[in-house]
């Protein structure tokens, strides 16, 4: 192993025109165990950025700094040119422009599944119920389950139940969404609908960073890959690069283990 | 979608396959007998000494039941039911008492067809419940409501209960029938009734006019955002104003009744245990809310008041308002009645009691429902009101309602601090002149206890249709 493999810069980005998120010299540390160091990473407009990495490596705990959902301990990040403060204003302000789908779906189960989607739109955006209604029945649509619109969650199967997530996601209008590993806890013949999904949304030119183990979608869809390992980013690069000729002894482990 | 019972045959001719259904595991009466009683030799025994214990305890009850007597409750069935209020003012309680039928048959008649209509627009199969599900629902009350009227010795009584039956049955139908727009408000048509009854019965000053102005509040509050107006300064203060004027208008009409120091019997049982929910639910919400405070000093006052209510028994906490809290009035000001406080002891109470349930229920809401609340830029008011309370509450109704059933039963300690409720009268009309010494306890005391358990098995059977219905396509 050599010291190169040490923080590897990831702030060229791809995308069109802005870095719309800016990660510096990002630190976060779980009692005194430090899960990210020294983190540098830009995401731009327009991009998708796929984390992989072996477990307990960060990726995780990398994007739910992004939004807010853990504290990270030093460093900026910048969202959409707004800093990310202890400031709560600050915060709501970077939620909003930042949807999340999680691993576990973590939809509402005592909502049904239109009022799952038009819950925080009506209630962060403000917007009257039958626009939200009419909002969450077309975002419903393009993943393709318009019929499950009263169904609770309960009554769905995971990818149906996913694919509502990445919905009440997307009613929010978000300019970036970030993925923890949606699919990870997908039985296999579902992990299709969901991937097919993201893919949609990625060709419409959403801004995604994706953490997954899913290395089809990360090679097809990815503008940028990011590896990470013991809290740090060990290499960068596009998917051609990290797929086909990667650099350092890391990754290459990474890849001969799950390839 | 194709008819998962047609399969192709491979030439394309469907195959129409039977449905398969599970072996029907009923056996006719015989078999079942056999089966079950008397299976072998042993379970045989045990059959016939349970059936010989079983009969012989059946014809002691009869028989103690018939040649009991009766006469005891007769002569109290008044102070049972209503105390010491004022003979030549017993409309009241019996007008409170049928406007609460009939609003709480129309209201939940309203109810369950506007949540019919809504199946029904959602595709969801949903047919109108029949009387008898309705009977089915209420029996423990009907069946009560006979019990004592049967033994009252003049006509009023029949022709009052015959009528809250009729109406219970009857109103629910009009309530079903109730045009949309007043449909869709079943629970204000409820709480107006309760209000007229209250009113009926304790006038329109203080309490009443509290509870009607929050409910007003309410009112309006929904009202607007039913018309989907958001400006900010309207949906704050127009539900205060309108409840604000709600109180004085209440309170400047004035309208005399009889407040609870007039009350007794039955009827503060039952009035006491709704205070003791309606008030103490609320509290320990916000106490068990305090306690996962991260605020040091709100968490601490939480735990403190928690702790020291849960560890003191009840009625060392009604001595405590009888003898103590006149002191923490003004002196000189108008010390309160004894129930009053009692009240506010009762609700410290049962609010220390939920607060730990609710907390209970707090702890099983999985940490990725906030998540996702806040990921998608809520406020935390809002997450904790629209995401983690309701299903926080959802998962300890068992609970909830275990402790409510409890309270009922504990109200009985009223009677320690010289409050005159169900339970007492059971001793009050064993010391009276013509009943002293003639040791008629076991019948007051049957009485008593087939009154109290009938209450609280309804409140029981309620709980659980609650958490069926809670839990329809949830899980």
């Amino acid at each position: 192993m050599t010291d190169a493999t040490v923080n590897a810069d990831a702030t060229a980005f791809a995308g069109t025109g802005e870095a719309i998120i800016k990660v510096e010299n990002m630190d976060k540390f779980f009692g005194d165990f430090q899960a990210l160091k020294n983190i540098n990473m830009n995401v731009g407009h327009k991009e998708v950025v796929v984390v992989i990495g072996p477990s307990g490596s960060g990726k995780s705990t990398l994007i739910r700094c992004i939004n807010r959902l853990e504290q990270h301990d030093a460093g900026r990040i910048v969202v959409d040119g707004i800093e990310l403060s202890d400031d709560i204003r600050n915060i709501q302000e970077i939620r909003k422009e930042t949807g999340m789908v999680f691993q576990s779906f973590n939809l509402f189960p005592h909502l049904s599944i239109i009022d799952n989607i038009t819950l925080a739109p009506r209630q962060v955006r403000r917007m009257p119920k039958a626009e939200a209604e009419e909002l969450a029945m077309e975002l419903l649509t393009r993943v393709k389950i318009p019929e499950q619109a009263q169904k609770f969650p309960g009554q769905l199967s995971g990818g149906q139940q996913q694919r509502v997530a990445i919905a009440r996601a997307l009613a929010m209008r978000p300019k970036v969404i970030l993925f923890d590993e949606p699919t990870s806890a997908l039985d296999p013949e579902m992990i299709k609908e969901v991937l097919d999904t993201m893919k949609d949304l990625a060709n419409e030119g959403m801004t995604m960073i994706c953490v997954t183990h899913e290395m089809g979608f990360a090679r097809e869809v990815a503008d940028r890959v990011v590896f990470m390992a013991d809290g740090e980013v060990v290499e960068v690069g596009t998917p051609d690069h990290f797929f086909d000729n990667p650099q350092e002894a890391r990754t290459r482990l990474f890849l001969s283990q799950i390839l | 979608m194709t008819d998962p019972l047609i399969t192709a045959t491979g030439d394309g001719v469907p195959l129409v396959v039977e449905p398969n259904t599970p072996p029907s595991k009923k056996l006719p009466p015989g078999e079942w007998v056999k089966a079950n009683l008397f299976s072998n030799w042993y379970n045989s025994l045990v059959t016939l000494v349970m059936a010989v214990i079983l009969i012989y305890l059946a014809r002691f009850l009869i028989g103690w039941a018939i040649g009991v007597e009766w006469q005891i409750t007769r002569t109290n069935l008044r102070n049972f039911m209503v105390g010491g209020f004022p003979a030549d003012e017993l409309w009241r309680p019996w007008a409170a008492s049928l406007l609460i039928i009939a609003g709480a048959s129309l209201g939940f008649g309203a109810m369950s067809r506007a949540e019919h209509e809504t199946d029904v627009r959602n595709g969801i199969p949903s047919t109108k419940p029949t009387q008898l599900d309705l009977f089915r629902r209420f029996w423990p009350i009907v069946l009560l409501s006979i019990f004592f009227v049967s033994f009252a010795r003049t006509t009023p009584p029949f022709i009052g209960v015959a009528v809250g039956i009729v109406g219970l049955f009857a109103l629910r139908e009009v309530g079903w029938r109730l045009p949309a727009v007043i449909r869709d408000r079943g629970v204000f048509v409820f709480a107006a009734f309760l209000l007229a009854g209250f009113g009926c019965l304790a006038g329109t000053g203080g309490l009443l006019a509290i509870v009607a102005g929050i409910i007003v509040a309410v009112l309006v509050s929904t009202e607007l955002g039913r018309a989907g107006i958001t400006t900010r300064a309207v949906v704050i203060a127009g539900p205060i104003a309108a409840g604000l004027v709600t109180y004085f208008v209440l309170s400047a009409i004035g309208l005399e009744g009889f407040g609870w120091d007039d009350w007794g019997g039955f009827h503060i049982t039952i009035f006491a245990t709704a205070v003791g929910i309606a008030t103490g639910l609320p509290f320990g919400i916000l106490l068990a809310i305090g306690r996962r405070s991260n605020l040091p000093v709100i968490k601490t006052a939480c735990v403190i008041f928690i702790e020291f209510v849960r560890g003191v028994p009840l009625i060392t906490l009604l001595l405590f308002s009888s003898f103590m809290l006149p002191l923490f009035f003004p002196a000189g000001s108008d010390t309160r009645s004894g129930l009053t406080r009692a009240m506010i002891l009762i609700t410290a109470f049962s609010a220390a009691y939920f607060a730990e349930i609710v907390r209970g229920g707090l702890q099983s809401v999985p940490k990725g429902q906030t998540e996702a609340a806040q990921a998608s830029g809520m406020s935390p008011g809002a997450i904790q009101r629209l995401i983690v309370m309701p299903q926080a509450l959802r998962n300890v109704i068992p609970a909830m309602v275990g402790q409510a059933i409890a309270l009922f039963k504990d109200t009985s300690l009223l009677a320690i601090i010289g409050i005159a409720d169900f339970f007492q009268y059971g001793e009050i009309s064993n010391t009276q002149q013509d009943f002293l010494g003639k040791g008629l306890q076991p019948v007051t005391y049957t009485f008593i206890a087939l009154g109290y358990w009938a209450v609280a098995y309804w409140m029981s059977r309620e709980s659980r249709r609650l958490e069926m219905k809670l839990r329809v396509g949830v899980r």
